[in-house]
């Protein structure tokens, strides 16, 4: 299933909280940094590309 | 009379007949005037006159259609339909009424106020927050209203991906009150929305004094969907807004605290890569830091454990030294070799010399 923004945010997110936390390893710190750089920039691309749907109902409610 | 041949109606056909007439030439009269002689019977029904300064005509209601509290001496708008009762007596049975006048709104909203709050209607412990990640809005709004325009504006500038379900209704008038509470009842009928956006720009007193109406007052505290509203100017409050789970101080507003800011989001998320691009810097000078130093201390130790050894090294030489034989003959002594017996040939040698001797005499010390 694709991931909708919310998710890419989260990951974003979690990605940015390694960095900070015990389990940062530096071997493993330019491929992570990589992948949160190319994550960002789809964030970015899905924040300038997301519509709304506006729906009228049809429902008559004055009646 | 006789030379006029006309119907002869019975009283209940001229009164039937009257009322049908009047029923045809007003489908519902508007009607504005001051309410007096106000007068609850039972609980159930409402009576009052409703004048003007020359004119007054009575007025008969149910109690349960009374969506605003009425007094005495305030101004009113009708929606009713002329009738003449079974007692030949002229009045107005009321299907709808509201204030009029900026005296008579405030007046009325008051008392709705004091009874609704007393009975808990505004209570701030009920009140839910907005959802989380929210993905499905209800509106309740005029699609041909600013405010409308103003809220799916703001909505669409700071976020996307949203489904908004838009219940068209009247948002001032009369039927307003009534239509929104039908898109009320099917919002939370439906069950498909994270949250219900009740939204309407900015008016008079008049224009907005529907959102005072009692029955929709209730509606909004009753629904099962948290309620956020959106309605009029900064300034305006009305007890829908009281009743509401969140109250926005206009659509546009309304819309702001429903979405994220995609623009804030997007600099966050530029920010997040520059931390930790600067978070792995620091991290690397760090690490590099630490090996440079425990190098530095390792260097240290080998220079110190050289030194000992130079040190003991130089100890033991030190002693060899004073062990050597050759040291001994500086200082005077001599090396002699050979049995100690008469005649027996020595060999003798000293610092400088080695020398043949022999025995000549052996006496005991």
């Amino acid at each position: 299933m694709a991931k909708n923004i919310n998710d890419k945010i989260d990951e974003l997110k979690t990605g940015v909280e390694w960095f900070y936390s015990d389990e940062f390893k530096l071997e493993e710190a330019s491929e992570k940094y990589k992948a949160m750089t190319e994550l960002a920039k789809e964030i970015e691309k899905d924040l300038a590309e997301l519509k709304n749907e506006i729906k009228v109902i049809e429902e008559d409610f004055s009646k | 009379m006789e030379s006029e041949p006309q119907q002869v109606y019975s009283v209940s056909d001229f009164q039937a007949v009257c009322n049908q007439i009047m029923e045809t030439a007003f489908t519902g009269v508007v009607v504005e005037g001051e309410v007096a002689s106000f007068k609850l019977n039972q609980g159930k029904y409402v009576f009052f006159d409703l004048k003007d300064e020359q004119s007054s005509v009575g007025c008969f209601m149910m109690a349960f259609a009374l969506r605003f509290p009425i007094e005495d001496g305030m101004r009113v708008r009708v929606r009713a339909v002329p009738k003449l009762t079974n007692w030949g007596k002229f009045s107005l049975t009321i299907q709808a009424i509201a204030p009029v006048g900026e005296g008579s709104i405030k007046k009325s909203l008051e008392l709705l106020k004091k009874k609704l709050k007393a009975e808990g209607l505004f209570d701030k412990t009920k009140k839910r927050p907005l959802p989380d990640n929210i993905q499905k809005i209800g509106v309740i709004s005029s699609t041909q209203a600013a405010g409308y325009a103003d809220f799916c504006k703001i909505l669409n500038e700071r976020w996307g991906g949203l489904t908004v379900l838009t219940a068209h209704t009247q948002v001032q008038g009369m039927t307003a009150a009534d239509q929104i509470i039908k898109a009320l009842k099917y919002f939370n009928e439906h069950g498909e929305v994270d949250v219900i956006a009740v939204i309407r720009g900015g008016g008079s007193a008049d224009d907005l004094a529907v959102f005072n109406d009692e029955v929709l007052v209730r509606a909004i505290a009753a629904s099962k969907i948290p309620v956020i509203t959106g309605i009029g100017h900064e300034v305006d409050e009305s007890l829908c807004d009281l009743a509401a789970d969140v109250v926005a101080s206009t659509p546009s507003n309304a819309a702001q605290m429903l979405t994220r800011d995609r623009r804030e989001i997007a600099e966050n998320v530029r920010a997040d890569v520059k931390r930790i691009n600067n978070l792995l810097n620091v991290k690397v000078d760090e690490i590099t830091g630490v090996n440079r130093t425990e190098i530095a201390r390792a260097g240290q130790e080998i220079m110190r454990k050289i030194e000992l050894f130079r040190q003991d090294v130089l100890a033991q030489y030190k002693i060899l030294e004073q062990l050597n034989p050759e040291r001994v003959l500086e200082r005077g002594y001599a090396l002699i070799r050979g049995d100690i017996k008469l005649g027996a040939e020595l060999d003798i040698t000293t610092a400088k010399n080695a020398i043949k001797a022999k025995v000549m005499e052996i006496k005991e010390r």
